[in-house]
């Protein structure tokens, strides 16, 4: 699904990011770790052709992503808060992501029920703008958000951060059940080992830029981790 | 401590982003000023002399009391949209172990150093030096002058008040507009009574310990209301307003870009700086009234071209400008999501066609000033919606600087959008209609200047398709530049 190719990025000489070669394929749960400054959300951005590449390119279900806007359609991704319309309210900002992706009203509210677990009944109703929830709960809209319309690829930087651990858990059953039940490619990145061991079939460290492992998830997964980490 | 809060201050102000920025903007916004300070400075001094001039028969220090509280209502009316209240920076000084009432008084004594408290400065100080020279009696105008500056400080505290409490800001609401009611329909005119205190304010100098005691008076109860509520949840937070949901769904009508449409309805109106822009661009209407009074213009009807498109084109030249940079808070998303460009560029023609419609519609008063004017209007209109709309979405791709949507700009800070490429820019909206006007005007007839104007628009119009194609072009190719931009602010 998802083709990356000698792709490399640099600011002022300096590489932030450089993969030989990573393949996604239709369906996978792919789990990026890797400490600060290892180079994920630049991946993620360019995934996203929000930053432009140095050299090489990404290929998403056969379109080139800097070269063609046809990939827009069918991927989704929530990177940070500057990706949520402060000035609209939750539900504003679904509908308005749904009538991008071709849902009316009521196809988004009927989307919308199967989230009231996580919602908690802070987001939906409350008559606040995004701009005035809480760091944790606009995390919880913005991947929400992502998931509207059914995208064939879904991109979500640091989804556990910021959310208390009843949601996180809950985001981590939701994402499991998406690999499962839908065809969906969803790549995620995460501090958190243990979380992402749960929930992705393949793990791919980066380190200053460079793919130094890549996983299929097993049993012996989280302690190669933690040993690799623990330095 | 004082010392250290001044330092902050001072930090802030040199390291805020705006005087990071390149020579000839900061040389530009020294010019601009200078020269509003020089004007503001003439006024002070020639006032006099106009007075004189016009009304032999009055004492220039009279007409002036008699008028002074349409310049106090003026200035709070400017204040409460313009200038920006420095609460937010106190969450950092909570919980440090300073004295709450240090920091409240540095917090109050800091407004008084806004820009808008050194206009009157430039305006009464050299009126009184006028009046001193004259031989008017020291004692009541230095008084005088006392008193004006105490007001303007009334004025300030009074704007902090308004701010923070709706019921103050309504009760002030009902009592101007009844007293202006009153007024204007013969019943009461209040402005008589204000007038002659002003005069024995001038007359018995010790009153002037009125002003000092309103002042002293408005500071303590902000004071108190800011120690009342010194709490991050309170008077020093951002205001967290309740939503008002408006039914947007009868813009579906417009087709595949009501989606944004809808979006920059409520963008326009749930923050301050967009809200601050319209009133801005209404201001705008009023142009004309400068140049269609003015014997020297409507002897050149050129000039009226020019204020024609003022006239119609407040919001188109004033929102317009900063097309991209109203979606700044968000772009990433924008760029991500299953969003065409050419789409959301269409989405920002039609905003602008609506506004210069609609300006359209509120000029029709200027059918006062005969079809000729109302023509001139009327043609301006069609060359904003089919060349000046395109010219400003042509410039939008060149401007990245990121905009602040709930945060009012400051009076001299606010550089967004003014910087020499802009300028260029703007240049030949406004002379290419004076010249498209002017040339067939001088050679055939009014009529035929109109005309070449208007069908020029109308050019525009149906050519829009292939200039929404070429402007897109642009905006892509500019793509990465502005997003790296407008991240800039947001980290």
């Amino acid at each position: 699904m998802i083709k990356t190719t000698e792709l490399s990025k640099k600011y002022g000489g300096i590489t932030v990011l450089n993969i030989e070669s990573i393949e996604i394929p239709k369906g996978q749960t792919f789990g990026l770790v890797g400490n600060n400054g290892a180079g994920k959300t630049t991946y993620f951005n360019l995934l996203l052709d929000l930053i432009k590449p140095t050299t090489g390119h990404v290929i998403n279900n056969e379109i080139q992503v800097n070269t063609s806007e046809d990939w827009k359609p069918f991927t989704a991704a929530f990177i940070d808060e500057t990706f949520l319309i402060g000035y609209l309210t939750a539900e504003e900002y679904f509908y308005f992501i749904g009538e991008l992706r071709g849902m009316n009203k009521a196809d988004v509210d009927a989307f919308l029920v199967q989230f009231s677990e996580i919602f908690n009944d802070e987001i939906i109703g409350k008559k606040k703008y995004l701009r005035d929830l809480s760091k944790g709960n606009q995390k919880k809209a913005g991947i929400v958000a992502a998931l509207i319309g059914n995208p064939e690829v879904i991109i979500l930087d640091e989804p556990f951060a910021n959310l208390d651990p009843t949601t996180q858990i809950r985001l981590k059953k939701l994402l499991s059940e998406l690999a499962k039940n839908s065809n969906a490619t969803v790549l995620i990145s995460s501090h958190d080992l243990g979380h992402i061991t749960e929930v992705c079939e393949r793990i791919v460290v980066l380190d200053k830029g460079n793919v130094v492992k890549d996983l299929k998830t097993s049993e012996e997964t989280l302690k190669e981790l933690e040993a690799y980490f623990s330095v | 401590m004082i010392k250290n809060f001044i330092n902050f201050e001072w930090k802030q102000f040199f390291r805020s982003s705006y005087f990071q920025k390149g020579v000839a903007i900061k040389i530009l916004l020294v010019f601009a000023v200078l020269y509003f300070g020089g004007a503001a400075l003439m006024l002070g001094v020639g006032l006099f002399f106009i007075l004189k001039e016009t009304l032999p028969n009055l004492d220039p220090i009279v007409v002036v009391n008699n008028f002074l509280i349409y310049w106090f209502i003026f200035d709070l009316v400017i204040r409460f949209f313009m200038q920006q209240l420095p609460v937010m920076n106190v969450k950092p000084l909570m919980i440090i172990p300073v004295k709450r009432n240090i920091v409240i008084n540095y917090l109050l004594g800091k407004t008084a150093l806004s820009f808008f408290n050194f206009i009157p400065l430039f305006i009464f100080l050299p009126f009184s030096i006028v009046l001193l020279m004259k031989g008017y009696p020291a004692l009541n105008v230095v008084c005088w002058f006392f008193a004006t500056l105490f007001l303007g400080f009334s004025n300030n505290f009074l704007n902090f008040l308004i701010n923070k409490s709706n019921v103050i800001f309504y009760v002030l609401i009902s009592v101007f507009t009844g007293l202006i009611g009153l007024e204007f329909f013969g019943i009461f005119k209040i402005s008589r009574p204000i007038g002659v205190a002003f005069n024995s304010l001038y007359n018995t100098p010790i009153l002037v310990i009125i002003p000092l005691l309103l002042m002293i008076g408005l500071y303590i109860i902000n004071f108190n209301y800011i120690k009342n509520g010194f709490y991050l949840d309170d008077t020093v937070s951002k205001k967290i307003k309740e939503v008002n949901a408006t039914d947007l769904s009868w813009m579906d009508r417009f087709g595949s870009v009501a989606i944004f449409l809808k979006n920059d309805v409520k963008l326009i109106w749930r923050n301050a700086r967009p809200k601050q822009v319209m009133m801005m661009s209404f201001l705008f209407l009023f142009y004309g009234l400068i140049f269609f009074t003015n014997k020297t213009y409507s002897n050149s009807p050129a000039w009226l071209a020019f204020a024609s498109i003022f006239v119609t084109g407040g919001f188109l030249l004033t929102f317009g400008q900063l097309v991209p940079s109203w979606d700044s808070e968000y772009y990433k998303l924008l760029m991500s999501q299953n969003i065409p460009y050419k789409k959301y560029l269409e989405s920002k023609w039609y905003l602008m066609v609506f506004g210069v419609t609609l300006s359209f519609i509120l000029s029709t008063p200027y059918l006062y000033f005969g079809w000729k004017i109302y023509g001139m209007i009327a043609a301006g209109a069609l060359f904003n919606i089919g060349i000046n709309s395109f010219t400003t979405l042509f410039g939008g791709a060149l401007n990245r600087v990121p905009i602040e949507l709930n945060v009012k700009a400051k009076a001299f800070s606010n550089t967004n959008g003014f910087n020499p490429t802009q300028m260029l820019i703007a240049l030949p909206k406004m002379v290419l209609p004076m010249l498209l006007f002017y040339v067939p005007y001088k050679f055939i007839n009014y009529e035929a200047g109109l005309l070449v104007l208007a069908l020029s628009g109308v050019l525009g119009i149906v050519f829009k398709n292939f200039f929404l194609n070429k402007i897109e072009k642009i905006y892509q190719n500019g793509k990465y530049k502005t997003i790296a931009a407008f991240n800039e602010k947001n980290n």
